[in-house]
């Protein structure tokens, strides 16, 4: 069934300057469309969840979704809940620690001294994460190559680093920050295009300068430089390509300028903004993906142990702090439901934006070509487990069979990982501790 | 577990370099046939497991055994628990042999100083350091307002709605701007139907980070803010009802950033209206309030940048921040901030720039005038003048590819400010030993590039010994950059980072909120400032004092011995009265003591580990699992130390536990929030604990004054100290600038009557220099 441009204006309420932009998507990106895309969209929040309002009860297929998940009953045929999934990562660093580093890298922490208050401390994850994985593996594919392979979103992710407040590493001990300010993601994605033909013409002058510089150095040291001057090669590389993209695109959309969503202005980067924060960086990720800008996406949501105070849905305390009551006081543990509902009310957001946008250069809705997939550090937040991680699918991208509620029997996630590998094309023997990967992807997934 | 029990005294990431000359006992000498024995026993009985040198074997013990106890602890450990399974193995006099062995072989911190020698590894600016060094770049061409003693910001009254001279009617200087006048006039000799009144000054920014800037009130009011000559709010327009005007923005510690508020009451023929005003903050850390007179100085500043790029955080994993990392964000993120530099040269730089140069008859004009500004920037960034060739590459080509005056200065900016030479200004190679101190001073005390005075104390030679290196550090520290670097360092040392969000269960301690952890907040900062600027500067009053500041608010709160003695100049805040009996410094303040503490309970636990780490400077292995405290609910008949006795009692847990609660339980006079205490649950408070100190020496001490005193001359604490603020001040180990540094500081420090201030004055003078120790390391 295919939409008219009238009608997709009209149910998306997207403003006419988006449109050329978002029309003329098959001739800005990179990727060859006779592929059919999948992508791949990681969202995190944090301190566990309330079982008993949280997983489905029954097995099998989907009936109903208890009161957490509520928000995704327009999408429950196309969302799948995999309970009994454990993070059995261990070693250094306390649950909170592990439970999100090692969620989407699957392997230990290195020793470290990032110290929690009573427990080990640590330090960065030992291994690339997979969606910087299946990036590298996308890019490196010229009919998967987008613009920037994949983008890390953040919502009110504290401004330090350290193991609780990142999900994603490019490599062992490379922590990847997400942008958590969406006018900094906006300009990331459509700014600049004036500023990198200065950066450009500058760069081979800067090269030379590196050069000198590393003769003053000793063998220790010039290797820093030399990752510097690497990076600084990259992003030449990056505007070098991006030129050409500009050149061979269509003459309409060769300003970018005009072909930019707008953004609400001022939204500061403040708690209380964060319901506000969440829409902006959901549009633009759905924007970034329809001009296949990327076909993976993260989406932070504070941190692990996060202490956001939502207030706009009555809950005066911060949500850790919360987090730790035991489920039978009931008032708190009310509160967490509220918390986890609203955060399940982003994804179905995210799911909403993503079912009504057609699929640029190809068949259905963005949505059966993405999966979304809502995960958190912990099982549950007071006895800090990370056992039985949530997991909600949503999304057709992996080609995964829907609508089903799985219940596994405390299988190791690296599996699961491995699962959206092959569900993104690219199968792998093994990701993160081979030691958990050892019966392969999950069975009955597909 | 014995095994576990040996973990204690091992583990030491390889990573952590904070390397300390320990134990002036063990000079090297001739052989102690002790210690050969110790050879024997330990190659035969300990080598299986442990490595020949202790460096851990794969899969039997893999951890190098590494620590910081003192020889007596280390035999007491292998004679009760090695060999693992047969203690009685090695027990006694050998046990003391091979603890004698280890010691002085490798496991000593001194043993690993000579085998691993600390080096400073290749750093970049840290995100503080960019954004302080490109704010001076722009203050290079533009000027520095003038930090003076006053507080407050000037205040001009015109009987007028508008300047006119002849209608002013006095001059004063008003504490801050926080006014209300209703319907009536503002002052004596001024009207009620048409005034006006205009403040200036500037904004000293006592952090860095997220500033909120709001202005709220009724009437005709504009702000100028950080540009002198722009609107930051405009309420020009007014009908009378109350405004609202707010913006987010980072500005960096210890800059001064020029204000200038105008309100006006204009005469209106539908009757009189109501006129307020308030400027108001929210501060990185803290509440939204009435921007207090002690962060405003009154007279005039220049127009400042204040840079607006976010930077990724920068790696703080070894307890300070550090530029040790290079990724793809920050790379992005410094060109993002060079562009933004360059837009600012343009708007800003270049005109000032040119406009001063037509007052000048013969100076170059053109083309030439423009080369010469760029010359000058890139002078001021490279930290010394370019070279020749440089100056080539960066400014002369640039010129000459492009007609366009401002992509010129664009691309002058974008190599100057990546090139490496100013991203890594420690790459020095080329500087005279002037330079380099000039460079590597105003980086270690200001985070930035040297000014105009400093860099011609560099091209002139005047900074060829150590005595000319020492006073110009003395007046460079009391510069804002530099105090604004101390108060984070002092920060960092109590570990304040780490605890956000501090609040109370409210049935147990009502009024516990957080206007009141902002006051504590507060109440800190002003003692650790009156301390370390004090005519004495004295460390040892940081554990010792027996006074602190408070407001009403924590008076009402901690009751009698809080009350305020007077007001300061800063408003809400003055010093309460001595009272040894219920306070000592920082350890008992309630900021800290109520941080850390659960909800219910007070934390010896965290109490002792903050003690043992942050202010011993000692190292505790990591618990062997993650614990959730014992509920006190379960135990409703033990006290909270009796319930972390209980919870902490097997031997496994005993090793560190013994470290960690001997010092935290001597803080159990502090409840929860920090209220003293003398009994729990109706049983009397018991703070009597231990410590066993780096050389093996057994201190008792009972209840908080006890232990201030004991930190106060602590060698241990001292070094703890110095070794802290050398890492925040260079960024590097002080082990990397030679052996014997921190003996020097330590015996500098005292001789000075621990005196704080030349503490970093003469870590700035070691750090003046490249490190001795800079060879590259295996």
């Amino acid at each position: 069934m295919s939409t008219s441009r009238r009608e997709f204006l009209k149910r998306t309420g997207i403003t006419a300057a988006t449109l050329p932009f978002l029309m003329n998507l098959s001739s800005l990106g990179w990727a060859s469309t006779s592929v059919r895309r999948k992508r791949l969209v990681v969202i995190f929040s944090p301190n566990g969840v309330v079982p008993d309002t949280f997983w489905p009860s029954e097995e099998g297929k989907l009936e109903a979704f208890k009161r957490s998940l509520e928000p995704l009953a327009p999408f429950r045929e196309k969302t799948l809940t995999l309970h009994g999934v454990n993070d059995k990562i261990r070693g250094d660093g306390d649950s909170h620690m592990r439970g999100i580093a090692c969620l989407l890298t699957g392997i230990e922490l290195y020793p470290g001294d990032v110290q929690g208050g009573s427990h080990t401390p640590a330090g960065w994850a030992k291994g690339i994460s997979l969606d910087q994985h299946l990036k590298g593996l996308l890019q490196a594919d010229e009919t998967t190559r987008t613009r920037f392979g994949s983008l890390e979103f953040g919502v009110m992710v504290p401004e330090r680093a350290d193991t609780w407040t990142r999900l994603c590493y490019a490599g062992p001990n490379q922590p990847v920050s997400p942008i958590d300010n969406p006018y900094r993601m906006f300009n990331k994605l459509y700014g600049q295009v004036k500023n990198r033909q200065t950066v450009a013409s500058v760069l081979d002058s800067l090269h030379e300068d590196f050069q000198k510089v590393q003769n003053y150095l000793s063998a220790d040291d010039r290797h820093l430089l030399e990752q510097h001057a690497a990076m600084v090669r990259q992003l030449e590389l990056e505007i070098k390509q991006e030129q050409q993209l500009t050149d061979s695109a269509d003459a309409e959309t060769k300003d970018m300028g005009h072909a930019v969503p707008e953004l609400t202005e001022g939204v500061r980067r403040d708690n209380d903004n964060m319901p506000q924060l969440s829409k902006m960086q959901i549009d633009l990720m759905v924007n970034a993906f329809a001009a296949d800008f990327n076909r993976i996406a993260t989406l932070q949501y504070t941190n692990s142990v996060g202490g956001a105070k939502m207030r706009w849905i009555g809950v005066e305390e911060g949500h850790h702090q919360l987090s730790h009551e035991p489920f039978s006081n009931i008032e708190a543990t009310e509160k967490l439901t509220k918390i986890n509902t609203w955060f399940c009310e982003q994804v179905a957001y995210l799911a909403k934006r993503l079912d009504e946008t057609p699929e640029p250069g190809g068949e259905g809705s963005m949505l059966d070509h993405t999966t979304i997939v809502w995960t958190n550090e912990l099982g549950e937040g007071n006895s800090h487990t990370l056992n039985n991680i949530p997991f909600v699918l949503v999304g057709g991208g992996l080609g995964f069979q829907m609508g089903r509620a799985l219940k596994y029997k405390g299988v190791a996630h690296n599996r699961l990982l491995l699962s959206i590998a092959e569900g993104m094309g690219h199968p792998l023997e093994t990701f993160g501790n081979p030691d958990y990967c050892g019966d392969g992807p999950l069975t009955g997934l597909r | 577990m014995p095994a576990k029990t040996l973990l204690v005294l091992a583990i030491r990431p390889f990573f952590s370099v904070v390397l300390i000359a320990a134990c002036a006992a063990q000079v090297q000498g001739e052989e102690d046939p002790l210690k050969r024995r110790g050879a024997e026993i330990f190659a035969n009985k300990c080598a299986s497991c442990h490595g020949d040198k202790g460096q851990g074997v794969a899969g039997s013990y893999d951890e190098p055994l590494i620590g910081d106890a003192s020889i007596v602890e280390l035999a007491r450990v292998i004679d009760e628990t090695m060999p693992e399974g047969e203690p009685e193995e090695c027990s006694g006099e050998d046990a003391l042999a091979a603890a004698k062995y280890m010691f002085d072989a490798f496991y000593s911190e001194s043993a690993q100083m000579r085998l691993v020698p600390p080096r400073a590894a290749l750093a970049r600016l840290t995100a503080q350091q960019y954004r302080q060094s490109v704010s001076d770049l722009f203050a290079h061409f533009m000027g520095r307002g003038e930090v003076k003693q006053e507080r407050g910001l000037t205040a001009n009254y015109f009987d007028n709605a508008g300047w006119k001279h002849d209608k002013k009617v006095f001059t004063r200087i008003d504490p801050n701007i926080e006014v209300d006048y209703g319907q009536s006039s503002p002052g004596e000799g001024m009207g009620i139907e048409k005034f006006a009144v205009y403040w200036s000054g500037a904004i000293l920014a006592p952090e860095s980070g997220v500033y909120l800037i709001r202005a709220r009130g009724e009437g005709s009011f504009i702000v100028k803010f950080l540009d002198t000559d722009e609107k930051f709010f405009d309420n020009h327009v007014s009908s009378g009802e109350m405004a609202e005007h707010s913006a987010s923005i980072h500005l960096v510690g210890g800059r001064l950033y020029p204000i200038s508020v105008e309100l006006i009451k204009r005469e209106r023929k539908t009757g009189n209206v109501d006129i307020s005003l308030t400027m108001s903050w929210k501060k990185p850390s803290g509440i939204e309030e009435p921007i207090p007179s002690r962060y405003l100085i009154p007279g005039w500043a220049p127009t400042a940048f204040a840079p607006q790029t976010p930077m990724p955080p920068d790696d703080r994993s070894a307890g300070y921040v550090r530029g040790s990392t290079i990724s793809r964000e920050w790379t992005d993120a410094t060109t993002e901030a060079a562009l933004e530099f360059a837009d600012i040269a343009v708007q800003k730089l270049w005109p000032k720039y040119s406009k001063d140069a037509e007052k000048k008859k013969d100076g170059p004009k053109g083309r030439d005038l423009l080369k010469q500004f760029c010359y000058e920037l890139l002078d001021a960034a490279n930290r010394r003048p370019a070279s020749d060739q440089l100056r080539k590459i960066f400014v002369d080509q640039q010129l000459q590819q492009t007609n366009n005056d401002e992509e010129a200065i664009r691309r002058v900016v974008l190599l100057a400010l990546k090139s490496p030479r100013f991203l890594y200004p420690t790459i020095d190679t080329e500087a005279t030993v002037h330079q380099r101190r000039s460079s590597r001073l105003a980086l270690v005390l200001w985070d930035s590039i040297p000014d105009k005075s400093l860099q011609e104390a560099g091209e002139k030679g005047w900074l060829g010994d150590d005595k000319s290196v020492r006073e110009r550090a003395s007046r460079m520290i009391q510069d804002p950059r530099a105090k604004a670097k101390l108060a984070e360092g002092l920060h960092e040392w109590l570990d304040l980072a780490r605890w956000e969000d501090i609040s109370k269960n409210q049935e147990a301690y009502p009024g516990f909120d957080e206007t009141l952890v902002a006051d504590l907040r507060t109440s800190l900062d002003l003692f650790l400032d009156e301390v370390v600027w004090s005519e004495t500067s004295d460390f040892r009053q940081l554990f010792q004092a027996d006074w602190s500041f408070t407001s009403d608010r924590i008076a009402d709160f901690y009751g009698e011995s809080w009350k305020p003695t007077g007001v300061d100049t800063s408003g809400r805040f003055s010093r309460t009265a001595a009272d040894s009996e219920s306070r000592s410094g920082v350890i008992t303040h309630p900021l800290l003591m109520s941080a850390m503490a659960y909800g219910d309970t007070s934390s010896p636990i965290f109490r002792g580990v903050f003690l043992v780490r942050h202010v011993l400077g000692r190292y505790i292995r990591p618990p062997n699992d993650a614990f959730t405290p014992l509920s006190p609910d379960l135990h409703p008949d033990l006290t909270t130390r009796e319930r972390v006795t209980l919870q902490t009692s097997p031997a496994s847990c005993q090793s560190c536990h013994t470290r960690i609660n001997g010092l935290g339980f001597t803080l159990e006079g502090y409840d929860a929030t920090g209220r003293l205490r003398d009994q729990e649950r109706n049983k009397p408070i018991d703070a009597t604990g231990v410590y066993i100190d780096r050389v093996g020496q057994e201190i008792s001490i009972n209840g908080a004054g006890e232990l201030a005193a004991y930190l106060a001359t602590s060698d241990d604490a001292t070094g703890a100290f110095i070794n802290r603020m050398f890492l925040h001040f260079v960024k590097h180990p002080v082990g990397a600038y030679g052996e014997n540094r921190l003996d020097q500081l330590k015996t500098s420090f005292r001789e000075s009557g621990y005196n704080i201030r030349e503490l970093i004055v003469e870590i700035a003078v070691i750090a003046a220099d490249a490190p001795s120790n800079n060879s590259p390391s295996a």
